[in-house]
């Protein structure tokens, strides 16, 4: 979290943020499910500037074996940035955020797959981010979980995300990279909404006990409205004719 | 009577089916009384039980299922097929050679080696381990000829059609023989190459076009004109 | 790829057979490339993007230009660098992990053919000899693998190369300052194309999609600039070429990397 002076107004008088957005507004989200030929299952989602890929393989085999679980089949997240997805390159090796990032996602969504009817297989989850533009993990996973449920992985429910957090003073809903860096807290939250579990939640920032309650509801609105969102894009490729073949 | 609940619905992961005390099958989980889905698909929810037709998904071994494999390795007394799903098939030596045998590596491998396609039969299918492959009966075997291709298994009610319909449609138009396995691998076979080009790309269209409602229109059109 | 799939038997003894007739799996005639679908400006942050689909083999490549140091022993040119690399949800037996010998190779033949074509002037990438110059850095990622990377990661760098925007940097105290909103367009000297082919038995196939590609005895993949020379070539694959076989490949090269070529400019708005 950067502690700079900065240049934009984060909140005008009129409650308006430097992008236009009221405080309880998230950017604009299309999710398309079904992307990639070859994985199994995948997603394609445009959350505000941020664009991310997400492929799914599996169940299957896990290499080496001793990775593998006699009881259940084993869920691996991988998150990674493109080199030209950030304001300077990238180099391609997987940073330390980006381990953190993956383990992280793979906890969010750990509780909603159900891999003890596979066991010794692996489900593997490949996030792709080709453009980075703030909430990049709660974008990834919601994108994760939507590939999910088109690679026919049993799940208990899915996974949406979003992240609330405080800037100019205020609780504003869906951090973008600007308010990110010059702001005062950042809330990703990853929520199970028909079990109504969350499964992330990390916090950059400093919040009052009273802020931390009012910042979750916060962002559990958004994660339901990114939510309606999935459900659409699932609707669309598997329910869009009508046809009840 | 009570009112009756709709029979089928198109429902996602986490969606709430019925609270009914019905037998689970396919596709659902409890919570609390709640009847939920686990995938997407159509609810079906019959006198005394409830489960989800998957319309997605790896192809998961049901015994008695036909299925098409290929050899990918001989160990001991078994040979070991990839029969598109998460586990491998795993054909005993004694399913070919007879009860008490004990055939050599040589001996398998001339009747069956790496790379050979087979039509199989799902003997059982235990979660411990891989589920056992039987081509014992007389229409299975190796198959020495054709073309293998690969659809969704979700997509293989739709490749047989009602009674057939949709395969004897394609069968008829391009001369060629279709073998399908349940775990959605086909085989076709056909003496004219355009025959099978045609047979093959109606094989693509059912798997990415199987949610349209004039589906069959199309394929019969695809067929009917010269090219693919 | 460690670990391709089993090459089934029945797959090989097929492709030749189609080959015979003149014919492959996908009704293509033997000289025929997929349909290639360019679309720039799909990562608008980035300096410059494209996203190139060869049949069902998808590429997204980005441009990131920022200030540098100049090589040591070329300090009056700016520097140019094309990674590549195969995402592990483009293909079930893509792995993560360090790059692998296949995916190395891919890299460097796609920016061999782009550097050695002379594509970008480097000399107007420098913003104070032997001190501060700028980098062109395109990185392709593979998102779908039906075969032939080669040409469809060139493709797709080229493509974002020509669209791509060079800030302008002036240096003060030794520094060197962006000046905002003061892009101009990248300096392009030619067009470079790769254009793959394979040997299966006698038969050369142009563009082999994943299934033809596990079945080649040989390939190669030469590349040819805006007048029509050969700037770059690789052969690959465990078997060889006859000398007839290549002279046959550098005709196909030229004659398809002009149609190609043709598709890149008008996706790109008809520069050079």
């Amino acid at each position: 979290m950067g502690g700079r002076e900065a240049n934009v107004v984060l909140l005008d008088e009129n409650g308006i943020r430097s992008d236009g957005r009221k405080v309880n507004e998230t950017r604009k989200v299309t999710i398309k499910a079904g992307v990639l030929k070859n994985a199994n299952g995948s997603a394609y989602i445009e959350f505000g500037g941020n664009k991310i890929l997400a492929g799914v393989f599996g169940p299957r085999d896990v290499h080496p074996k001793h990775m593998s679980n006699p009881d259940t089949g084993i869920l691996r997240v991988r998150y990674h940035m493109e080199p030209f997805s950030v304001g300077e390159r990238k180099k391609p090796a997987p940073s330390r955020r980006e381990i953190e990032i993956s383990k992280v996602i793979k906890e969010a969504l750990e509780p909603a797959v159900m891999l003890e009817k596979f066991p010794r297989t692996a489900v593997d989850v490949f996030l792709e981010v080709l453009q980075a533009d703030g909430g990049t993990r709660c974008a990834a996973l919601d994108a994760a979980s939507v590939a999910l449920a088109d690679a026919g992985i049993p799940m208990r429910d899915m996974v949406c995300a979003c992240a609330a957090g405080k800037a100019g003073d205020a609780l504003i809903l869906d951090v973008n990279n600007e308010e990110d860096q010059a702001g005062q807290a950042d809330m990703p939250i990853g929520y199970m909404p028909n079990l109504g579990k969350i499964t992330l939640l990390q916090l950059d920032g400093v919040l009052t006990p009273d802020e931390y309650k009012k910042c979750i509801e916060l962002g559990l609105e958004g994660c339901k409205q990114v939510y309606e969102i999935q459900k659409n894009a699932l609707h669309e490729k598997y329910f869009s004719s009508g046809d009840k073949n | 009577m009570k009112r009756q609940e709709p029979k089928k619905r198109y429902v996602l992961p986490g969606d709430f089916i019925t609270t009914a005390p019905l037998r689970l099958q396919g596709n659902v989980v409890l919570n609390g009384k709640r009847i939920i889905s686990t995938t997407i698909g159509l609810s079906d929810i019959s006198d005394d039980s409830v489960r989800v037709i998957s319309l997605t998904g790896v192809y998961l071994p049901k015994i008695d299922d036909l299925v098409i494999g290929t050899i990918t390795s001989v160990f001991g007394s078994s040979w070991f097929a990839d029969i598109n799903s998460c586990y491998q098939g795993m054909l005993l030596g004694q399913d070919v050679f007879g009860r008490g045998s004990y055939p050599t590596m040589t001996e398998m491998k001339e009747r069956l080696d790496k790379g050979d396609i087979i039509f199989a039969k799902i003997a059982n299918s235990d979660r411990q381990r891989e589920p056992l492959i039987s081509i014992a009966d007389k229409n299975l075997g190796r198959i020495d000829s054709g073309e293998l291709t690969r659809i969704s298994p979700t997509r293989v009610p739709r490749l047989i059609g009602k009674r057939g319909s949709m395969i004897q449609m394609i069968e008829a138009s391009t001369n060629a023989t279709l073998t399908v396995g349940q775990n959605g691998l086909v085989v076709v076979s056909c003496e004219e190459t355009n025959g099978l080009l045609k047979a093959l790309a109606a094989i693509r269209m059912v798997d990415e076009q199987a949610h349209l409602v004039d589906l069959t229109d199309r394929v019969k059109k695809m067929l009917e004109s010269d090219g693919v | 790829m460690a670990n391709l799939s089993i090459i089934d038997k029945l797959k090989r003894s097929k492709i030749l057979d189609l080959l015979q007739e003149g014919k492959r799996i996908d009704d293509r005639a033997l000289d025929e490339p997929r349909p290639l679908v360019i679309d720039t400006g799909v990562i608008p942050h980035a300096n410059g993007s494209a996203r190139a689909r060869l049949g069902d083999t998808e590429i997204v490549a980005g441009i990131k230009v920022q200030p540098d140091r100049p090589f040591p022993d070329m300090g009056d040119k700016g520097i140019f660098m094309c990674t590549a690399e195969i995402l592990p949800l483009a293909h079930p037996s893509a792995e993560t992990g360090p790059p692998q010998p296949d995916v190395i190779e891919l890299a460097r033949v796609v920016d061999r053919g782009i550097r050695e074509s002379g594509m970008i002037d480097l000399s107007q990438f420098v913003l104070e000899k032997d001190k501060s110059v700028i980098g062109l850095f395109a990185d392709s990622v593979v998102t779908d693998h039906d075969g032939n990377l080669f040409d469809a990661c060139s493709y797709a760098a080229v493509a974002a190369i020509i669209t791509s925007k060079i800030p302008k940097w002036e240096m003060k105290d030794d520094i060197p300052v962006l000046i905002e909103n003061q892009e101009s367009d990248a300096p392009i000297t030619t067009i470079p194309i790769s254009v793959t082919m394979g040997r299966i038995g006698e038969f050369i196939i142009v563009d082999p999609n994943l299934d033809e590609w596990e079945c080649l005895d040989a390939r190669i993949t030469i590349t040819t600039n805006s007048d029509g020379n050969i700037v770059a070539l690789q052969k690959g694959g465990s078997d060889g070429f006859s000398l007839e076989q290549l002279v046959k490949c550098s005709e196909l090269s030229i004659s398809i990397g002009k149609k190609i070529r043709d598709v890149i400019k008008e996706a790109t708005g008809g520069s050079k």
